[in-house]
């Protein structure tokens, strides 16, 4: 496409020839931030591969490689080493692995759109209840179905999955239904997580000291009982919703850096994208939550640290920011599983105690950058 | 070609905010909207920009367009508003600012040519002395003229600017006024902007359209349409009036004068 000097609706030379040589400046203008994300995607590979070798049991990166050839090629393992180590690389390791890196990514590409349509850069994937929400539904469904037995994950995942859903539903109709602004559905948020932190509360004064553990370990966030299932549902809602969130990137960029009604006046039907962007990283958010618990901080942190990387423009700030939450939360978990070794903490109380003072450094070098 | 409004009206819920306002904007020409606080002047901007709904009333551009009829994104390449801050939560630097304009224009990847509109608007905004600085680190005159930038981008024909001088000190205010006279002129942009400064309106506008409860009371050069009478009415304010250098200039009355002031006048009219 050429540039329409001719056709210029209002008459007049409207690109002049300076523009014209400004022309080609667009080509290398995101190169940086197309340089960020292939190494991003390298970065993730590596730390995955390193991570799939850690643990109880260590695997080599010849075995790692050598399960993944085996498994692609159907072929059966030589002898029962091998299939010993195959069985915990692949059924073990790589979902877990796995879980972490999507979990990672959903839950910063969820937090990313919930700042930009919120327009407010505090705003975490659990603002608007979400996490509260979860949280009492896997309650009662420890407390109800049992905390241990065989049935109980499918029930957890389940309540936690269902009360996810009803707040996000009550948020998206009480938002449709009033037309409320990114401050009004920041308050609506905040008393949904009251009611039901105040429900969950409830649930543990009267839980057994072994269901209430179990609350709580919950509450902590891991990937430590991954299963494949499980990453195979969010690697699929991943592919269904990140295509849709590139073609909204631009609309999503008049929200949140031109407000509502500058960008209702840039041709974006702002209140019907507010909404299909809420619906999508709250599906996000409780689909990942439901099957890891709750993993705090790298939904609100990752997507600043992906904004001082490749800047704001969600074009890119979207994919940055789920490289970067599955980078950080492949740190964390394979931190948690070598500083107490053979002991595992939880990727989610990791991911704060690694994430945190690495946020510090970003925010301080960045601010010394900008005297 | 010209901007077209008959017998708008605008409601919130029961309450009638403009009450049949017809309006005429040509290419070229830039209207100031004038009237207190509450008498529609941001409403109608905003009408004409398609953020609110009108009940009844038409506005259409170059004769037959009808721009209530137009998508969104349709409206938006004829229309373009300029609010009245930046509001910027987060770090972006200007030329992303300014490419926020060409969202009408393209789909997920701007092309060559809204690059092209970009560079220009910095140029004519003289925004690339800036560098590509992050607009949360500009002055109020800075982000103004990045918001106008902005809606240069959007290379619409019709340019609408809510109250954009209301934050700003004297400098900025007549920078933007003067960078918004001098666009509309030379791009054929039909201009529509809301001010409070009656002198300043006198100054850097063609015409003036005065807005009362809802309703044009009066439309045409200030010079020929400012009245103390006229002021009084819509704003309530005893007013004087002079020329300077050919413009229509709009003073305090004596009863606005301080009581020092005012024995001091009484004092030397006696005198005299």
């Amino acid at each position: 496409m050429g540039i329409p000097v001719s056709s210029a609706p209002n008459g007049g030379p409207v690109v002049t020839t300076a523009a014209r040589e400004a022309y080609r400046a667009p080509r290398s203008r995101y190169a940086l931030q197309t340089a960020a994300i292939a190494l991003g995607l390298v970065a993730v590979l590596a730390v995955a591969l390193v991570g799939i070798q850690i643990g109880t049991s260590d695997a080599t990166l010849q075995q790692v490689l050598g399960t993944f050839w085996a498994k692609l090629t159907a072929s059966p393992p030589d002898n029962h080493a091998a299939r010993q180590i195959q069985t915990i690389i692949w059924e073990l390791r790589v979902p877990r692995i796995a879980l972490a890196i999507l979990g990672g990514s959903t839950l910063a590409i969820a937090g990313s759109l919930f700042q930009a349509v919120l327009r407010n850069p505090l705003v975490s994937p659990y603002t608007l209840g979400i996490a509260p929400a979860a949280a009492f539904g896997a309650s009662l469904a420890i407390v109800v179905f049992g905390a241990t037995a065989g049935g109980a994950v499918v029930s957890l995942v389940f309540g936690a999955l269902a009360l996810a859903a009803l707040n996000t539903v009550l948020v998206l109709v009480i938002a449709a239904k009033r037309n409320l602004g990114p401050t009004t559905l920041i308050l609506v948020g905040i008393a949904l997580s009251q009611l039901f932190g105040g429900l969950t509360a409830c649930i543990q004064y009267f839980a057994q000291d072994e269901a209430l553990a179990a609350i709580v370990r919950w509450t902590w966030g891991s990937v430590n009982n991954a299963l494949w299932y499980q990453v195979l549902v969010l690697l699929g809602l991943l592919a269904l919703t990140f295509p849709f969130l590139q073609f909204r990137s631009s609309a999503l960029n008049a929200i949140a850096f031109a407000g509502d009604d500058a960008a209702t006046s840039l041709g974006v039907p702002v209140a019907r994208v507010r909404l299909e962007l809420i619906a999508i990283a709250a599906a996000l958010t409780a689909v990942t939550i439901a099957f890891t618990g709750i993993i705090g901080f790298v939904g609100l942190v990752a997507p600043h640290i992906a904004r001082l990387v490749v800047g704001s423009n969600h074009r890119f700030l979207i994919v940055f920011s789920g490289i970067t939450g599955a980078l950080v939360l492949l740190v964390a978990d394979a931190v948690g599983r070598l500083v107490i070794a053979p002991g595992v903490i939880p990727v989610g109380i990791i991911d704060a105690l690694v994430g945190a003072p690495l946020f510090l450094y970003l925010v301080i070098a960045r601010q010394k950058a900008n005297e | 070609m010209t901007l077209r409004i008959d017998s708008l009206f605008v409601g919130y819920g029961a309450k009638t905010v403009l009450n049949a306002v017809t309006l005429r904007a040509s290419k070229g020409e830039l209207i100031g909207l004038l009237g207190s606080n509450g008498s529609g002047k941001s409403t109608l901007i905003k009408t004409i920009a398609g953020i609110n709904r009108p009940s009844s009333g038409t506005i259409s551009w170059n004769g037959a367009t009808n721009l209530a009829r137009l998508s969104r994104r349709d409206l938006a390449k004829i229309v373009s508003y300029v609010p009245q801050n930046i509001g910027q939560a987060f770090a972006l630097d200007i030329r992303e600012a300014v490419l926020l304009g060409r969202t009408p224009h393209f789909g997920t990847c701007p092309g060559e040519a809204d690059w092209a509109h970009v560079e220009r608007a910095i140029r004519l905004l003289e925004l690339d002395e800036l560098g590509n600085r992050d607009v949360t680190k500009l002055s109020g005159g800075q982000g103004q003229r990045v918001l106008i930038a902005r809606a240069l981008a959007q290379n619409a024909e019709v340019l609408l600017l809510d109250e954009p001088t209301s934050a700003l000190d004297i400098r900025y205010q007549w920078q933007t006024l003067s960078v918004v006279r001098q666009i509309t002129r030379q791009n054929d942009i039909a201009g529509i902007i809301a001010i409070h400064d009656l002198n300043q309106a006198a100054r850097f506008t063609d015409r003036v359209v005065f807005l009362h409860e809802g309703q044009v009371v009066a439309d045409g050069p200030a010079a020929d349409v400012y009245s103390p009478e006229l002021i009084h009415r819509v704003y309530g304010v005893d007013v004087e009036l002079s020329t300077y250098k050919g413009y229509v200039q709009v003073h305090p009355g004596e009863a606005h004068d301080p009581p020092a002031h005012a024995a001091t006048r009484d004092a030397s009219s006696v005198a005299a």
